[in-house]
């Protein structure tokens, strides 16, 4: 093989290369499904997982971080103690242990503050109206952060004297230290969020009052801090207290000493925070007793073992019977045995008592972690919103999030019952575009909102992986621990995160194509959509995510991490509006099967496009709908076809051949991209189908094809789902333009040849180049006159 | 791009054919300037100035070079005379030529069939669209020139579009007048867009053609639905010293001149239309009354006229298919409202490609909705006129819809 044209496998495992723009790799590779991966479709909110991952593998913390804001503004609170459905979705289960995705969230913020950058700016504000924000939790925060983002005013009132909801009122400093949790707040008050502390929003205030003090709208994110009680005689007695109160108390800087033995009844986070926020007090022996086993507790796993080492007892399949009470003072807990029957509406198997197996344990403090409901006291009588009578909670559309008034919106756990952190953040999102299309008289579309799929099927090959044990989050010792409120999780180094972010098998594709690299030493994905031009297609190198730099190609060189430069061009692939040609008309917005492209208002009622980088696919369908030439798809642009077709020589017979990346380009693996005798054949490719359109075919005529032969894949095997469908219905128009200006129908072939069969493309290029020859050649159009 | 040394003596001659140096700066022109007012960071009083200043540089590369819609109201208000419009057809025959171009409209598809029609063995099938009730023949005295609308159909299916029935109702009109007018096979583009695009070579190639095959058909009266194809016949052509031998007319000016004969009896329903003024066939003809003759209602009523009207009419808002954005929507709306405002029923066109444009306003989906009004060619307004006097035009109504 010649140097000059080394291969990308070569570039790849040779250190010493430096691959530059004049390089002309040539290996091309598979590309793989299509879906988003699990973790990504789990996540409520929508973090994009897999690719902050692989930001973290290739060592790029901040950019990794960004992805992680997009979606999250809280990720050094999620990172200490989201749910991360993400982490059951993960396809690492099946292999050993899923990805430590929480952690590796953490860690980036463990590293960001380490090396803090700027308090954010104050985002500008450039709409006229306020939301008020009802409660400071997780909820409140979000809608105030996307809100503020969009230029609205935001007051948040909270009720309890500081801002953070049940983060700060509930979750003990030794799994979320205040520290981190002031310092997320404060990020969200730097862009201009006004939080008004011991401000509780009560009667009329809270339905009308807010309105008439010049706020549009209203988002109730209140919460669910009414603990249930036992409903058993003697709950009143001293040394009995609900695990809100509880935990509040020492949150707030005033704790209630527990006894020496301590039972906290219950099985979720809020009886572990409770049973070891009270051995941290000072309790001598504290147990938990839950009523179900191990399996159906609601509390996470690792939580459950780390609570375990510390010495608190866990009796399963124990549930309480009676209160033991003596001069007005809790002395214990009569308590009787359960067996696990039938499976109840939670999907968990109901706990049954056993006759005769009742015993008594002993206690000086009980606290009861039985659950929580909205307290919505705070409302008028005439309030007129509908709540659900077996929950207390306010019912809502949930996909918009309205309430039954007009300007009021209620999320997280106040609609759901006590939920997540996570829950809650995906609330806020949810809450604050429903607000902003209702300031903007604009329906609250259902369809509009992000909706992962009940089921994705990503195929990944689980054999081939090795195994690869999970790294252990770093823990205080036991013995250091249980003495004070510091944090026990200590979050990863570097080096940890980039070893466990290496552990990640980057599901599905990233943008598409799942060439993504994951060995590739130089750091940096190497995304090939087999263009065969020679150039590379890079995701994620330095600069180029969203916002920072136009997403336009342009060259880039990284240090990668053994030293070497690399140099490269970079076509993202992604669609890009030019905004000062794009007229609004929303013809991008329709044609987009993927949701990527919205309508963003400017002054005087006219829109613009917007293309969601981390939606869109890069098709280019929507490029073959725009009218005015705004939308620019990524890499596959007219200008890069069009120079393609420039090249053609006036004195030869031309053939333009046009094929997507997929069943098309595929088909070159095995017969390459073969000339023909006495004409040229001119490869053109599109990203896919879908942006072939009629000027493309009329363009390749004009400028001097004598036949044009179209390949793409079948309507149901289209990579993108939609986009052959597009081209077979743009097919029609175009072949009729063409026969109109009189080219002969001979002269325009469209197939959908599968990559497979690739003998029979080969055959049918054959006969249709045999078939051009005897046409003739084209028309060109007469050149015209340059100067200089 | 640097430009060649020899530019400043190559457009020494544009500059005093379009009396640039009798520009007063007075700004008159950027004060009716539809961009200008539009929000479009443009002043055809700076570039008159650039180019008094010799800076080609920046004229030849400003982007906004393709934003002028040719419109010439800047031209009707001058008080000096200057011509922008001839000044804007050299720049941008300069500028095509040292590489610079505009940003095409539907990537170019209208461009590169128009270059393409300018192949000499061209053979179309561009008929298809003629009904066969028409009686049309291949020579003739009167010829109509249809257009590139068959092929506007055909592109533009999203907006549902039946620019052709301009065709349809004026030859059925002419048939019902007794005229059975040729139709050219092979009639071409009139090259009109490629000359705003400054592609100046493939415009002469077509008008060349087209002059040819005209004067085959042995042709003494061309008639036209488009503005745009009469202004390209009646001004361009003859800049370029190309011409026929035949009378050309708008077909509004053939039908008024009916009405005025007693030929032609409008006594149909009315329909209560406010008319269009295209800038080709206003400002740049001078042909305001005809289109209005025909549309003017029975009895005293007064033709509802829009807020800016005839000399003073606000341009379609994009110009040979070119630098089409939020601008030319703004101007489009702006259109349509003052259309609305007159409380017509219909806004009359004489021009597809107004009609293409404003359409498209109208097929936004944010604010079409609210700026809604039927749009009709005015020949098919006047074949509703006339309605109910005809076999023909009932079978053509028929086949209408
Ligand atoms: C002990 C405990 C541990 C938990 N651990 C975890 C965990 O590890 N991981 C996880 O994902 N989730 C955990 N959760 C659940 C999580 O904290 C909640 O799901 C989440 O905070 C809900 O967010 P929210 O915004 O809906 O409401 P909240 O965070 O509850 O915030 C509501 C706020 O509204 C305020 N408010 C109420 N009424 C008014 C009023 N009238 N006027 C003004 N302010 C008002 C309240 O004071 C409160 O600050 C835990 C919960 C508890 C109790
Ligand atoms: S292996 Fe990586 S991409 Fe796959 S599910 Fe787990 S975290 Fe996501
Ligand atoms: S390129 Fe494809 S996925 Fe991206 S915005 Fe356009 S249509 Fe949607
Ligand atoms: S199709 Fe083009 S002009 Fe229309 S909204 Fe999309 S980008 Fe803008
Ligand atoms: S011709 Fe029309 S658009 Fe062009 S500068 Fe003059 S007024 Fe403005």
């Amino acid at each position: 093989m010649n140097s000059r044209d080394p291969t990308i496998h070569q570039l790849i495992s040779d250190t010493q290369a430096t691959l530059r723009l004049d390089d002309t790799p040539t290996a091309t590779f598979r590309v793989g499904p299509v879906e988003a991966s699990p973790c990504t479709w789990a996540c409520p909110a929508g973090v994009n997982v897999k690719t902050y991952v692989s930001l973290i593998a290739a060592g790029r913390f901040s950019e990794a971080l960004e992805v992680v804001r997009r979606n999250n503004p809280l990720p050094a609170i999620c990172g200490r103690i989201c749910t991360h459905p993400c982490e059951e979705a993960c396809n690492r289960t099946q292999i050993d242990d899923p990805v430590a995705i929480c952690a590796l969230k953490r860690f980036l913020t463990d590293y960001e503050m380490a090396h803090p950058p700027d308090r954010p700016q104050p985002a500008p504000r450039t709409k006229k109206e306020s939301v008020a924000v009802v409660g400071s939790g997780p909820g409140g925060l979000t809608a105030a952060h996307d809100l503020i983002r969009m230029g609205y005013g935001v007051t948040i009132f909270e009720a309890l004297p500081m801002a953070g909801g049940m983060l700060a009122a509930g979750v003990p400093n030794f799994r979320l230290s205040r520290d981190v949790l002031e310092l997320e707040i404060d990020m969200i008050r730097a862009l201009g969020v006004e939080i008004q502390t011991g401000v509780r929003i009560t009667g009329d205030r809270a339905t009308v009052g807010l309105f008439e003090e010049g706020y549009q709208a209203i988002f109730f994110a209140v919460g669910a801090h009414k603990a249930r009680k036992l409903g058993y005689p003697g709950e009143d007695a001293a040394g009995i207290v609900d695990c809100i109160a509880f935990l509040r108390d020492v949150n707030l800087g005033n704790p209630q000493k527990p006894g020496d033995k301590t039972v906290v009844i219950g099985g979720g986070h809020s009886a572990l925070d409770s049973a070891q926020t009270a051995l941290r007090l000072g309790a001598k022996e504290v147990t938990i007793i839950y009523r179900r086993s191990r399996k159906e507790m609601p509390a996470t796993p690792s939580d459950v073992r780390g609570a375990e080492s510390e010495g608190i007892q866990i009796h399963f399949l124990v549930a309480p019977k009676q209160l033991r009470v003596k001069d007005g003072r809790i002395t214990g807990v009569e308590c009787i045995r359960t067996k696990l029957g039938a499976t109840d509406e939670s999907g968990r198997r109901r706990p049954h008592p056993v006759e005769g197996s009742e015993f008594i344990v002993k206690a000086d403090t009980i606290i009861t972690a039985i659950g929580e409901e909205p307290d919505l006291s705070f409302l008028p009588a005439n309030h007129g919103l509908d709540i659900s009578q077996r929950w207390n909670t306010f019912i809502v559309d949930e996909a918009i999030l309205a309430t039954s008034r007009p300007g009021i919106f209620a999320g997280g756990d106040v609609v759901t019952g006590p939920k997540s952190v996570v829950d809650a953040i995906a609330a806020g999102h949810v809450a604050a575009r429903s607000i902003d299309r209702y300031l903007h008289r604009k329906p609250l579309a259902r369809e509009l909102l992000w909706k992962p799929p009940t089921e994705v099927e990503i195929k990944v090959d689980l054999e081939s992986r090795p195994r690869i044990p999970r790294v252990p989050m770093p823990v205080t010792a036991v013995a250091e621990r249980i003495n004070n409120f510091k944090e026990v999780d200590l979050g990863f180094s570097a080096e940890e995160a980039m070893a466990e972010a290496h552990r990640c098998m980057r599901c599905g594709p990233c943008r598409e194509c799942t060439v993504c690299v994951p060995e590739c030493d130089k750091q940096i994905a190497l995304l090939s959509a087999a263009n065969g031009e020679g150039a590379l297609l890079l995701r994620f190198l330095p600069g180029l995510e969203a916002g920072r730099l136009p997403l336009v190609p342009h060259s880039v060189s990284v240090t990668g991490r053994s030293g070497v430069e690399i140099s490269a061009q970079v076509h993202p692939l992604v669609s890009h509006v030019n905004e000062r040609r794009c007229r609004g008309c929303g013809d991008c917005v329709s044609v987009c099967e993927y949701d990527a492209v919205r309508l963003e208002e400017r002054d005087g009622g006219i829109s613009v496009a917007h293309v969601d980088v981390d939606r869109c696919k890069g098709c280019g369908t929507c490029a073959a709908y725009c009218p005015s030439g705004a939308m620019e798809p990524g890499y596959f642009t007219e200008e890069w076809l069009t120079g393609l077709l420039a090249g053609m020589s006036p004195e030869r017979t031309n053939l333009v051949v046009i094929t997507c990346s997929w069943g098309g380009a595929r088909l070159y693996d095995f017969i390459g991209r073969k000339q023909h005798k006495n004409m040229d054949i001119t490869y053109l490719q599109t990203l896919c189908a879908g942006r072939v359109e009629p000027a493309l075919v009329l363009r390749s005529f004009e400028m001097g094809a004598a036949g044009v032969l179209i390949n793409s894949c079948g309507v149901s095997d289209c990579h993108y789902r939609f986009g052959a469908a597009q081209l077979t219905r743009n097919y029609a128009k175009i072949e009729q333009l063409v026969t109109m200006v009189g080219i002969h129908p001979a002269r325009l072939r469209y197939e959908q040849i599968p990559s497979v069969d690739a003998a029979r493309f080969d055959r049918i290029l054959q006969t249709f180049a045999r078939q051009i020859r005897k046409l003739g050649t084209g028309q060109r159009a007469p050149l015209e006159t340059v100067s200089g | 791009m640097t430009l060649p040394a020899t530019i400043h003596a190559e457009l020494q001659e544009a500059v005093a054919s379009s009396n640039a140096l009798a520009c007063l700066s007075c700004g008159k022109c950027t004060s009716v300037c539809p961009l200008a007012t539009t929000g479009r960071q443009y002043s055809p009083r700076i570039n008159v100035t650039r180019t008094i200043r010799q800076d080609y540089d920046t004229l030849l590369s400003d982007a906004d070079l393709w934003s002028c819609l040719t419109c010439q109201k800047c031209d009707a208000y001058c008080p000096a005379g200057v011509s922008y419009l001839n000044l804007m057809a050299v720049l941008r025959s300069k500028a095509r030529q040292n590489g610079f171009t505009g940003e095409c409209s539907h990537a170019g598809a209208l461009q590169s069939l128009a270059r393409l029609m300018v192949n000499p063995d061209l053979k179309q099938n561009r008929l298809d669209w003629l009904p066969e009730q028409l009686k049309t023949s291949s020579k003739g005295d009167i010829l109509y020139y249809v257009g590139c609308t068959p092929y506007f159909d055909a592109l533009f299916t999203n907006l549902n579009l039946h620019t052709t029935q301009a065709a349809v109702s004026s030859i059925a009109l002419l048939n019902e007048l007794g005229i059975v007018p040729a139709l050219m096979a092979d009639e071409r583009c009139c090259g009109h867009d490629l000359y705003w695009n400054g592609d100046v070579d493939n415009f002469r190639r077509l008008a060349e053609a087209n002059c040819a095959a005209i004067e085959n058909t042995g042709a003494k009266l061309v008639l036209f639905s488009c503005a745009e194809c009469l202004s390209a016949f009646k001004n361009l052509y003859k800049e370029h010293g190309l011409g026929v031998s035949a009378d050309l007319q708008h077909i509004s000016e053939y039908l008024a001149g009916k009405v005025d004969s007693g030929d032609l009896i409008l006594t149909g329903d009315d329909v209560m239309a406010t008319y269009h003024d295209p800038c080709r066939l206003g400002r740049h003809l001078g042909i305001y009354e005809a289109p209005r003759k025909l549309l003017k209602p029975n009895g005293n009523n007064q033709l509802p006229e829009m807020s800016q009207n005839k000399g003073r009419a606000l341009c379609c808002g994009v110009s040979a298919w070119m630098n089409c954005d939020t601008v030319s929507k703004s101007i489009q709306i702006e259109r349509l409202k003052q259309a609305r405002a007159t409380g017509a029923e219909v806004l009359a066109i004489a021009c597809p490609k107004c009609q293409i444009h404003l359409l498209c306003a109208q097929h936004d989906q944010g604010i079409g909705a609210q700026n809604a009004i039927e749009i009709r060619d005015i020949a098919t307004i006047v074949l509703g006129r006339i309605a109910g006097n005809s076999v023909v035009v009932e079978q053509i109504e028929s086949m209408a819809v």
